[in-house]
């Protein structure tokens, strides 16, 4: 006799496989195997994850329709099903899964879409915190300037993009309608929660190493040469005053 | 020290921040914004798993496997038709 353990096991990976056969003990009224009831089952489980990963990411489904969606979706629930019972969590894994998906690959930036969805989803329940008040950064004396560190806010996210992933995902985000885009123009999206709403904006030259460097801890003047090394365009000021405008800094730290 | 280094004196980032400073304006004070607790994200809280949709009800989905489907949403309007990107296989 199998443990529940197994039975739960067997039972799991059948739901995944269509191909599989009902695990043991399924069985109908007749006490005789019931593949039917199974598959309504299991077509219930595949539906409903999908309809969540649905839920999650509006504007990719707009972009492909939802025929498309739905197909992809279900070979999603299939190959990378739940890890975790929070459903809020289900779906991290699309985006990447999105950009080894061979009918989508007409779409190279739609991957990109996606991990902006994703992490605004994350930046949406991610921790409250205040930002960093604007004038925060006078009270600091000149000299020490260049030797301050940042926190930043618990709800930034960078979702960086070699294609117009930005425009393509503000255009689709609502229901209005779309005009053409040249999608060739790479673009990198700060996400950051600041109060209630969720903000996303584009960033400018460098400034994706900047936050990046400022997130490892690096100093002002560390994080600001390794934006210019990146990008001869980035702009210092322009810069810290986008992330303070964006609530995207929290707290700054001296040495 | 760097090139970049001498550019970047304590008197530049000093200038930077000053002027970043007097160009952002506070943001509306986060009291104002109120999260609504409970209220969940339409799609997120609402799919639960194993409601009874009609969609669920059939013991075969459409078939996904045989996929003959190309992508027919907005992205059949919104590309530029010179652009880089539908056309593009991608690398990976």
């Amino acid at each position: 006799m199998p443990s529940l353990s197994e039975v739960q096991a067997a039972f799991s990976a059948a739901i995944f496989d269509p191909a599989a056969a009902p695990p043991r003990g399924v069985v109908g009224p007749d006490r005789r195997p019931a593949p039917r009831r199974f598959g309504v089952y299991r077509n219930n489980v595949v539906s409903a994850l999908g309809n969540a990963i649905a839920g999650s990411f509006p504007a990719v489904r707009r972009i492909v329709g939802e025929d498309f969606f739905r197909a992809m979706a279900r070979a999603y629930v299939l190959a990378e099903p739940p890890i975790s019972p929070v459903l809020l969590d289900y779906g991290t894994t699309f985006p990447d899964f999105i950009a080894g998906f061979a009918p989508a690959a007409s779409l190279p930036y739609l991957h990109d879409v996606a991990r902006i969805e994703r992490l605004w989803r994350e930046s949406y329940h991610a921790e409250e915190a205040p930002a960093l008040a604007p004038d925060a950064l006078a009270s600091v004396p000149e000299d020490e300037l260049p030797r301050i560190a940042f926190s930043l806010h618990p709800s930034l996210r960078l979702a960086r993009s070699r294609y117009a992933a930005l425009t393509v995902w503000r255009m689709n985000a609502t229901d209005e309608p779309v005009t053409p885009v040249d999608i060739s123009a790479a673009e990198d999206a700060l996400i950051v929660r600041p109060g209630a709403e969720v903000e996303v904006r584009k960033v400018p030259p460098g400034g994706a190493a900047f936050v990046t460097a400022l997130a490892a801890g690096e100093t002002l003047l560390a994080a600001a040469e390794t934006a210019q090394a990146a990008d001869a365009r980035f702009d210092l000021a322009g810069n810290i005053a986008g992330l303070l405008a964006a609530g995207a800094l929290r707290d700054i730290r001296r040495a | 020290m760097s090139l970049i280094s001498k550019c970047l004196t304590s008197a530049a980032i000093a200038g930077a921040i000053a002027a970043a400073s007097a160009s952002v304006t506070a943001p509306a004070a986060a009291a104002e914004q109120e999260k609504c607790y409970g209220v969940a994200l339409k799609g997120q809280n609402d799919c639960a798993a194993g409601s009874h949709s009609c969609a669920g009800h059939s013991t075969v989905d459409y078939d996904g496997q045989s996929f003959k489907l190309v992508p027919a949403g907005t992205c059949t309007t919104m590309e530029t038709p010179n652009g880089m990107g539908s056309l593009e296989p991608k690398s990976t």
